[in-house]
């Protein structure tokens, strides 16, 4: 289902300046496949300016996220992999950021529980902390 | 071994005052409601009678199975209750509320236990789904079984009731009836020997002597009327506060179900119901008196308007008398079981500790320190409870099975998370908000939901104690 979901929503660059602009490039493909709004986009840069940066899950990996309330269209994911890390509020560098949209929870609950797993996997993630292109990015993800 | 089964019995009855107390705001409601307004009442009103049999028939067993079901699995054992209690409901011709009180809480517990089942298999992320399935399929099957097995039951229950007090009335010592009577009121079977057995039976003494003692043995106001004279004066907490004005509904508007609940939710107070309804018995017998048609509602007043002349110094004493000795007795054993049980809230407080205390023999088992507090439930808690905390609960998890050690950890909104959990794991930045809804628990806070060695250490303290 990932590998579905992010077929065509990877980007891998090489840096951006800031987090808010990270998660607005990060999450371009899924206003471009009609996932979500451009409120959403602001949602969501608003939610780690109210409660910081909750959403870098594991070293390196962020999930910035909204309610589905706030412009969501359809369940989506999205992925950008930086090879120079962006600075998240307190200190907090982010190479790996997944955009998560959810309209609906039962696919939104399955997306979850595979990422989860995915990014368990050192192995993999420390591939993808090393993927060149989206091809390889893509590879990293079961 | 004695004292855990004597906190055993105490916890039980603690469960049910806990069970019933807080309805019984709507069954106050209902009994004004049936007072004033069925043909028989104050101010007789078709339309807004209406209620009444709808509000004892659905709304009053639903509330006493819900609560039930919450008590023992939360707000979903309380859906399973309510699920479950249905069936029983629309199976039986009669309100249900033993049988919610049954119902209900053994509902949650099915629940209950196949979520236990169940949990270490759901997939993260899957659990809203299950949930919802599980809940439903399960209360589908509890509810068809309610529905088959009660209405068999009932008419065995109705027949088993009429054979006894047939046998009883052949004794011709009329006074021993109570010992059915109040137990079969009690289950609401009162309208079946009222209006199925004594009422036909006076109704033909009355055709010959003009009156009839079998009008009165059912439906004597006084014992009721004592026990609620005793909650009101030895009760305490809601059940004691309450007990006044169900003494007027119950005296005056003559609806014997609202001292039901009294009785139900301390069982063995039937003994002064049954000894004070055949003292009252025995009094109309004494006095050789009898009423002239069957009171319905059973209230003082249908008593005195249906009482022949020449009989009314009988009929006042009978009700005198059963008042009497039911409060009298029922003041006894709700003075002595105040002395032993205290309040309900010590009885709960109790089998906390009690459980804090097996809990505690456990972890010294374990070889532990006494200040060392166990660990058997984990919840993990964020803004929503769907996104980072459901990662971070995935994680660890995991983490514990690689370790062959199965304790609870699941995700929760912060507000939502249960009472029953020991540690809650949140990020620092909402620390604040997670004090604030858990003044008293055990916070851990982390920077990253998914790696973080706040886990690490939560990790090595869980594996201490179970290794």
């Amino acid at each position: 289902m990932l590998k579905k979901f992010l077929s065509k929503n990877i980007q891998v660059l090489d840096q951006i300046e800031t987090w808010r602009e990270a998660i607005k490039i990060a999450a371009v493909p899924l206003v471009e496949d009609m996932s979500i709004t451009h409120e959403y986009i602001i949602s969501m840069i608003e939610n780690v300016e109210k409660n910081g940066s909750y959403i870098v899950i594991a070293p390196g990996v962020a999930i910035p996220h909204s309610r589905p309330e706030h412009g969501v269209l359809k369940t989506g994911l999205s992925l950008l992999k930086l090879k120079k890390g962006v600075m998240f509020p307190e200190e907090k560098e982010v190479k790996i950021i997944f955009v998560l949209a959810a309209n609906d929870n039962e696919t939104h609950l399955e997306l979850i529980s595979e990422l989860a797993n995915l990014i368990m996997e050192e192995e993999q993630v420390a591939k993808l902390f090393l993927a060149k292109n989206e091809a390889e990015a893509l590879e990293c993800i079961n | 071994m004695e004292t855990s089964m004597r906190t055993k019995v105490q916890a039980f009855g603690g469960f049910l005052t806990a069970m019933v107390i807080p309805n019984m705001g709507a069954f106050i409601a209902w009994g004004f409601i049936t007072a004033l307004f069925i043909p028989t009442g104050w101010m007789p009103n078709d339309f807004f009678g209406q209620l009444v049999g709808p509000m004892i028939t659905y709304l009053l067993p639903l509330l006493l199975a819900y609560t039930g079901g919450r008590l023992v699995g939360e707000h979903r054992g309380g859906v399973a209750g309510a699920v479950g209690t249905f069936g029983l409901i629309i199976g039986a011709q009669i309100p249900m509320f033993l049988g919610a009180m049954i119902m209900g809480p053994l509902s949650a517990y099915v629940v209950k236990k196949f979520d236990k089942l169940i949990e270490k298999k759901v997939p993260t992320g899957f659990e809203m789904v299950i949930n919802n399935f599980s809940l439903g399929i399960l209360g589908l099957f509890l509810c068809l079984l309610s529905y088959s097995v009660i209405g068999p039951v009932i008419q065995q229950a109705n027949n088993a009731v009429t054979v006894a007090i047939e046998a009883l009335i052949k004794t011709g010592f009329l006074p021993i009836l109570s010992i059915i009577n109040e137990p079969a009121k009690v289950l609401f079977l009162n309208n079946v020997i009222d209006q199925g057995i004594y009422y036909p039976l006076g109704m033909q003494a009355t055709l010959e002597a003009g009156k009839s003692i079998y009008f009165m043995v059912a439906s004597n106001p006084g014992p009721g009327l004592g026990l609620l004279l005793a909650y009101s004066i030895f009760g305490k907490g809601l059940s004691k506060k309450s007990a006044p004005g169900s003494m007027i509904i119950h005296f005056l508007g003559g609806i014997h179900e609202i001292y039901f609940p009294y009785v139900l939710m301390k069982p063995i107070l039937i003994i002064s119901m049954i000894l004070g309804g055949a003292a009252g018995t025995a009094t109309f017998s004494l006095f050789n008196v009898g009423l002239v048609a069957g009171p319905s509602p059973g209230s003082i007043f249908s008593y005195l308007a249906l009482t022949p002349k020449g009989n009314f110094i009988g009929v006042i004493a009978g009700v005198l008398v059963g008042t009497l000795v039911s409060f009298l007795v029922s003041s006894f054993i709700l003075k002595v079981s105040k002395e032993k049980d205290e309040t309900f809230e010590v009885n709960v407080k109790k089998a906390k500790e009690m459980k804090q205390e097996g809990k505690d023999t456990l972890a010294k088992k374990l070889e532990n320190t006494k200040d060392v507090n166990p660990i058997n439930f984990i919840a993990f808690a964020c803004d929503a409870g769907l996104g980072s905390s459901a990662m971070g609960a995935s994680a660890f998890r995991k983490k514990l099975e690689k370790e062959g050690i199965s304790i609870e950890v699941k995700n929760y909104a912060i507000e939502k998370v249960p009472n029953e959990v020991d540690v809650i794991v949140t990020h620092k930045n909402l620390l604040d908000r997670t004090r604030l809804a858990w003044p008293d628990k055990r916070i851990v806070t982390i920077n990253e939901f998914m790696k973080d060695s706040n886990l690490d250490d939560l990790l090595s303290e869980v594996k201490e104690l179970y290794k």
